[in-house]
């Protein structure tokens, strides 16, 4: 019996079940002003006031919040906005440890 | 310094005014970013096509501390980082790029000093300075330094002036988000 490598079994069943195991995380950042990243939230997520200033906040203190969910494309799209911005941004599997 | 900053009129329009120094500070600044991100020269393998659609040869980092910070990695991991940047990273040179050039457009051609932006020429403004004090914050180097200690910068530190355009922007910057912000 052939013996499939854990991790690339686990990618084909996300991929076939339709999962959406990515994740944008947002990092913080001495430059970047609290306005700032709260309006680039709100702008490019359509997030609420509340929401956004919420997920700067946990950036703020906790040096790191996800911002957003979804397929790999979505989020490197997401990322590519972020940085168009100058928001510091990275994305990866949502199972791996933040 | 004695613009007052931008204020919102109506309900698309932000204005400020500047004095003639200012606005040559803020035209110089968008110039230098509009030269840093001008492309890397190449010396990798030069295939017109792949260029014509934004696809670089190059997948490193840039070894210039400023300009890593404006284009900065998009994975931890390296190998997938290098990929996406040979993909991505022309096109957010290319954006950022349009952002400082707008900026310095309006700069230009606001005879009076007068700067009326709309929503979309606001955000493009607001990138654009965003960047300029990711430069800056670079060069201060405000992840190390603290607070006080960039207060404490003697008169005579070249880097005193820098750390005064830095917090002149933040002041800006912070204005015209309110200003923004103010509608919702």
């Amino acid at each position: 019996m052939v013996k499939t490598d854990t991790k690339i079994e686990e990618e084909i069943r996300a991929i076939f079940s339709g999962d959406t195991p990515w994740v944008t995380i947002v990092w913080d950042d001495p430059v970047n002003l609290m306005t700032y990243v709260t309006y680039v939230l709100m702008e490019l997520f359509g997030f609420s006031k509340a929401k956004a200033q919420e997920l700067m906040m946990k950036v703020h203190t906790e040096g790191k919040a996800v911002v957003s969910t979804g397929s790999r494309e979505e989020m490197e799209h997401d990322v590519a906005r972020l940085h168009e911005y100058g928001l510091w941004a990275t994305l990866q599997r949502g199972d791996q440890a933040l | 310094m004695t613009s007052e900053g931008f204020k919102r009129h109506g309900s698309n329009s932000y204005i400020a005014e500047f004095a003639q120094n200012e606005r040559e500070i803020l035209i110089n600044l968008a110039e230098q970013i509009i030269e840093l991100l001008a492309e890397r020269i190449d010396h990798g393998h030069e295939d017109p096509l792949a260029a014509m659609v934004g696809i670089t040869s190059h997948d490193s980092p840039p070894e210039d501390e400023v300009l890593h910070r404006l284009l900065p990695n998009a994975y931890q991991d390296q190998a997938d980082s290098a990929e996406f940047r040979r993909y991505t990273e022309s096109t957010l040179r290319n954006k950022k790029q349009a952002h400082a050039m707008a900026m310095r457009m309006y700069l230009k051609s606001a005879e009076d000093g007068v700067i009326d932006l709309d929503h979309d020429g606001a955000n493009a403004w607001l990138g654009a300075v965003n960047d300029i004090r990711l430069a800056l914050g670079v060069r201060l180097n405000v992840q190390e330094r603290t607070q006080d200690e960039l207060e404490l910068l003697a008169p005579d530190d070249p880097l005193r002036g820098v750390y005064i355009v830095y917090g002149w922007l933040g002041w800006l910057q912070e204005g015209l988000i309110e200003a923004l912000m103010d509608e919702s």
